[in-house]
Order: C-alpha cells, then structure tokens, then sequence
C-alpha cells in the first residue's frame, strides 16, 4: 500500500509542477518522519529543557525556583571565570586549529599518492582517533610523566634536556603537551575528510591542467584548493566546535590546573553544575555557548561559502 | 457434632495463627544503588545476604562520576532506591534535602551502637537525628619504606611522630640517591589532600571550619605552620618536582616505584601494597601534629535508607546484619577491609598484620568534615582548597594564600 503510494507520487511527479497531491505530501512527511523524530527527541526536547532550566535556580538536591534571567544577568556581570574559560577556549582553539590543518593536509597528500600498501598508512594515521579521548589523554598523562614517561626518557638521551620537564606543572608546556597530544588524536580524521574531498576532485581537471603545461604546484594552488572549499567549510566547523566543546583533557591532564589556568568553557559548565550542583545556572551557561557556536560557525561557512559546481 | 466444630475452630486457629506473621512479612525487595568503587566485595555482600535471606536485594552499580545526579534526579521523582550507600560527606546534603529516612530509632535499638565509628555516626546526623551508620572505613595515615629507613640509618620500628622527624627522615633519605626521595604528595588533587594534609591541621587542634561547618576559620597560625611543613620540604626539594602536576594518578604509583621514604595514603593501600608489590617493606604510622598528637580523614562510605522507601524496617535489616559481629569479622575483617566498629578493630585477622590495627586507631580518632558545601570548599579541583595549596607550597606565599583562601571559603559558605 505504501510502496504503491509512492509509485503513483512519483509518477505524478513529471506532469505537474503546480500542485502536488496531499498523498504526496504525507509521503514526504513520511520519510523525513525518522530525521524529524531523532531531531525532535534528541535535540528540539533538550534544548528547551536546557532553556526552561537556565530560566531557575534548580540546584541538583532539592527545590527549584523560577528566577527568570537571573542566572544570565550573573554570567555577565559576576563571573569573571566564565569570560577567562571562553579566552582561555578561545586562544587554545586559535593554536590547535591551525596545527590540525596543515599536519591534516599534508597526511591527505601523502595517502592521497597512489602508491601500493598505501591503505595500510591511513590507517596508521586514522587509528589515534578511534582511541576514546579519556584514553588517550590519561595515556598521555603517563608519556608526559617526569619520572617514567617515555617523552623525557628520549629528551633526555637525546641530551635535549638535563632533568625532566614537568610538562603539566608549567603554563606554557602544558598549552604545548595539551596540543600535541590533541593533534595526535584527532589529525587522522580530518585527515580522512580532507582526503575524500581529494579525491571528490575529477581526474579531467588535473589532466587539462597538464595539458596546459601546470606543474604539482600550480595543479596543487588552482585546482585542489579551491575546489576543497566546501571540505574545508566542514572540517572547519567541526574542529573549531570539537576544541570550545574541550573538557576531558582538561579535566584528566591537568584538572584545571597549574592555579586555574587551563579551565576551559565546559570544564567550567561542568563544575558549576555538578560540583556546586547549580544545575539552572550551567544551563544558562551552555545556551551562552550554544549561541556564540552558532555565530562562530555561520560566519566561517559565510567566509568559506562556495557556489562552484562542476 | 460439636466436638468437631470445636476442633475445626481450633485448628482454623492454629492455621491462622501459623500463616499470621508470613502475611505480615511477605519477602519483599529492596532496591540499592552504589557508586563503582569497590563494586566487587559489595556484590558479594549483597549475594551472600540474598542466598541466606527471604528478602532479596536488587544492586545497581553506577559510575561514581554519576552518582550524586543520579541520586538528585530519582529523589525529586520520588524514585529514589531503598538502600543508599554513599560516599559520607554528601549525607549532610541528601539529609538536609530530605532525601534519607530518619533511623535514629534503629540505630538505638543496635547492641553495638556506640562502637560504630564515631566520624560516621557525626556525618550522618542531621539536627540531631540520625541519617546514615558506616558501611565502609577509610582512614588515612602516613606510610613509610622500611627498607629506605634502614638504608639511611633510620630505625624502621620507630616512625616520625612530629612534623620536625618527618623532616628529618625525608632529609636523610634523600641523601640516599638521586632519583630517592624523602616525601610525596598528590600536588594537582584536591581530594587526596583532603584525605592525607587536613589531619596534620586537625593534629595540632585546629580546623579549617567551625565544628557546625558554617564559618571559615582558615586564617590561623596553626594552618600556616602546616602549610610552611610541606613548603619547606618542597624548597628543599625532598618532594619529586612531578608532584605539582599530579592529579592523582600518581597518588599511591608514586610509592610503589621503591624510591620515596614517605606518603600519605589510606587502608585501601595495604592490601594494593601487599598483592601487587611484595618487595616493598612498608610501615604505618599516625599522621602527626607539629609537636606530637594525630589524627586522620575517616573517609570512606555510609549507608542510609532513603526516605522514599517503603520498606524501611526491611531495609535496616540489612544494615544490621552488615554490621553484626559475623559479617564484620568474616566478610570485612578477612578480606582486609577496616571493621565498622571499634569493638572489633583487634581481631584474628588484624592481630596478624599490625598495620590494620594502626589504621583502625587512626579511623577512631578520625574526624570527617560536616559541611553542606563540602564538594566546593575541598573536593574541586578549582576549589579554595586546592589553590590555598598550591600558592603556599609552590609559589611559596603562605600569606597570600591563607588569606585568600579565608575570604573564598566565607563567600562559599555565605552562598548555601
């Protein structure tokens, strides 16, 4: 019955472009039902819980209270933290962005060489980014370690240092350690979508090029990276959301520390919430910084915006 | 004719009276929730009581991270479990929020009553009724390499009792090695420290709050000294230079490496200590105050019934068999866990590690912080606590940190 539903509204589909029948229309809803639920369950239904709550003062034990903007009005007025958390998120967004990208592109280019066994490297390079992040990150607690990390066991035979750093102790190398262990992690997926972007670009182009006498480089500054734009849109939006989402290497490699200075937004969040169990007040927090990723992300799909079609 | 009637009453009697108390008691089953640590010993608990008991209980373990929501959300709903072990220093809280059945009654009715850990007992108290009874010890006490003393010419049988002999110790072990050192502690965790640097505070007859938890009494000489302890072992670098970044992961990895003469720790590290690293000798000692005296963090778990339970009565059955001299003796006591109860700190299994007896006495004379914000002023990461710490062992600022440390804990408490 459904299936012939929908044969009867294709079909209808060529004849008229006006008015499309109300079966046709169910059958759309129909189809979209799954997305709609999954949104609706999963996004739509928390988020305005979220809202509701950031509009109380809901501790985690006992009553709540409507307390209308309150909790907003204290986020901009009282809570220093908060605004050195989002600098804070923000400056370690500005570093580990860029460092990201450009080991990504140049891992995309290696793989991207048709050469044989090459699967076996991308794998290699993807595997960091299966390892869940508390993992990795308790992991990298331990090579960063001064008395039996393997990191300052090879600084030091290398001569490159006396007595070990203490990595995490040190505001400076704990922005460097935090950095290298995340680009670690996550490189090989972005990696892998900057690859299929790649590899999305037709052979003809390239060969045209050839034609007209364009070397790798000139292929590499004409062709490839304008037409990875809209790869770039995506893996940009993603990583800049992954780093202001940053908690768990926070919160296992450093705790906040050394004298708070690696608290980031939602280690913040999370310690409002679930350490003074102010629930209605984390929540006004995260509406703050749904909002300002939303900007973030609408103003670098605007800036990388693409209408080519090829 | 009537001889039979009579007969039938009195049989009807009997019947009735011999199915009276089994419809009086139906076997019920009670819920508990439990946060994962130490899950396997408790599953164990909890099937010995099923497979010897008409009541039955039905355990859920959750992630210790979820616990407090967990509980917070089903109480709200009126869900919560009938049984709640918990970590103590939340019991002040859930009780203030009427989350916990009032068992004062119970617990008088207890032959053992004032042998349960005194620390406890006062955690679960709420305006005078009772709330919660131990269900599992925790004390901490200072633990030392005998291998490493008598290396340095130290006699292993008599530890340091004042803050002055831990110094010297550590000064003399150091002396040992280069990658020796004479002390360590957790520099990035704020509740190791809770645990193992408050009772060197507590020694010397100070505290950090008044005995109700409502007023901050940081600023005081005693407090300065304590901090001006670890800072001047720090300076000397008697303390590894990693123990600022720790976060805890080192806190007892640190000393089964062999090569530190002295840590703070709890009774969960004999056992560890004893199976997983045999080689090393080590001692148990009382964490000392400047000039003698002791104390200890009597951590550790209470459990309560929650104040939606129906099956109250029920319930503290359980407890009570959890407490009973058998349970404690061949459950607790066997597998080296600390008894619940002074009366039976010393038995067959303690007297043959002396070590277990220390840590008992050190849990009996322990003291646990009553306060309803105990989570913000010493477990947090960000906390007062830790950056009072951190800022007078590190920087070297005692000044500057105790009295900042005074004004956020008064902000803090002023909030609740």
């Amino acid at each position: 019955m459904g299936l012939a539903a929908f044969r009867t509204s294709s079909n209808k589909q060529g004849d008229s472009g006006a008015g499309a029948s109300v079966g046709r229309r169910y059958v759309g809803l129909f189809f979209t039902l799954p997305a709609i639920i999954f949104t609706l369950v999963f996004f739509i239904l928390p988020l305005g819980m979220t809202i509701f709550m950031s509009l109380h003062k809901w501790s985690l034990m006992g009553e709540h209270n409507f307390i209308g903007i309150q909790n907003y009005i204290d986020l901009l007025t009282r809570d220093s933290q908060f605004w050195n958390s989002l600098w804070f998120t923000t400056r370690y967004t500005l570093l580990i962005t860029p460092a990201i990208f450009i080991i990504a592109f140049l891992l995309a280019l290696l793989v991207n060489l048709p050469l044989r066994m090459i699967g076996v490297f991308r794998t290699i390079y993807f595997l960091p980014a299966v390892i869940g992040l508390g993992t990795s990150s308790l992991l990298w607690v331990w090579l960063l370690n001064d008395r039996v990390g393997a990191i300052n066991a090879i600084l030091k035979l290398l001569g490159l240092v006396d007595r070990p750093i203490i990595w995490l102790a040190d505001p400076n190398y704990v922005m460097i350690a935090i950095i290298v262990s995340i680009v670690w992690k996550t490189v090989g997926f972005t990696m892998i979508l900057l690859l299929t972007g790649m590899q999305a670009i037709p052979a003809e182009l390239y060969e045209s090029a050839r034609v007209d006498g364009a070397n790798y480089w000139e292929q590499l500054r004409y062709i490839m990276l304008p037409l990875m734009r809209r790869t770039f849109a995506l893996a940009l939006v993603l990583s800049v959301i992954g780093s202001y989402l940053a908690f768990d290497q926070f919160f296992i490699m450093t705790a906040g520390g050394p004298q708070n200075q690696t608290i980031s937004v939602v280690y913040w969040i999370y310690k409002k919430s679930f350490t003074d169990f102010n629930l209605g007040y984390g929540a006004s927090m995260s509406i703050v910084l749904l909002v300002i990723l939303v900007v973030l992300s609408v103003i670098q799909m605007w800036l990388l915006r693409d209408d080519t079609t090829y | 004719m009537k001889r039979f009637y009579i007969l039938l009453v009195g049989l009807l009697a009997i019947f009735a009276i011999s199915i009276a108390p089994a419809v009086a008691q139906d076997p019920v089953t009670l819920t508990m929730w439990s946060r994962d640590s130490n899950q396997a010993f408790l599953r164990e608990l909890v099937d010995m009581w099923n497979s010897s008991h008409p009541n039955q209980i039905d355990l859920t373990v959750i992630p210790a991270a979820d616990f407090v929501t967990r509980v917070g959300v089903a109480a709200a709903g009126g869900e919560a479990p009938d049984l709640l072990p918990t970590d103590l220093i939340y019991v002040p809280s859930f009780a203030r929020a009427g989350y916990l059945a009032d068992i004062t009654d119970f617990v008088a009715a207890l032959p053992f009553a004032d042998q349960l850990i005194p620390a406890h007992m006062f955690l679960g108290t709420y305006e005078g009724r009772e709330y919660a009874v131990p269900f599992a010890a925790e004390g901490s006490v200072l633990l030392y390499n005998k291998g490493l003393f008598e290396q340095a010419g130290l006699d292993p049988e008599k530890p340091p009792t004042t803050w002055q002999e831990i110094h010297d110790a550590a000064v003399a072990i150091r002396a040992l090695g280069e990658d020796t050192y004479g002390f360590y502690f957790s520099g990035n965790c704020a509740g190791c420290n809770a645990f193992t640097f408050l009772p060197y505070i507590w020694a010397q007859g100070a505290d950090l709050l008044t005995p109700d938890g409502l007023t901050a009494t940081v600023d005081s000489p005693e407090v300065r000294a304590a901090l001006e302890f670890y800072q001047q072992m720090w300076n000397e670098g008697l303390i590894p230079a990693g123990a600022q970044a720790d976060t805890g992961t080192d806190f007892l990895n640190a000393f089964t490496a062999g090569n530190i003469g002295m840590v703070g720790s709890g009774a969960f590290s004999i056992s560890v200590l004893k199976n997983d690293f045999p080689d090393i000798d080590f001692g148990l000692t009382f964490l000392p105050g400047q000039e003698g005296g002791r104390s200890s963090f009597a951590g550790g778990d209470t459990i309560s019934v929650t104040s939606s339970s129906k099956n109250v009565a029920a319930a503290f059955e359980f407890i009570q068999w959890v407490l009973s001299d058998e349970i404690q003796l061949s459950m607790f006591a066997a597998r080296g866990q600390l008894p619940l109860r002074l009366d039976l700190a010393d038995n067959e299994y303690s007297r043959e590690d002396t070590r277990l007896i220390t840590n008992a006495e050190a849990m009996g004379l322990g003291k646990t912080p009553y306060s309803f914000v105990y989570n913000q002023l010493y477990n947090d990461t960000t906390g007062p606590w830790l950056a009072m710490l951190q800022q007078a062992i590190f920087q070297g600022d005692i000044e500057g940190a105790v009295t900042t440390a005074q004004a956020r804990f008064t902000e803090i408490l002023a909030s609740q």
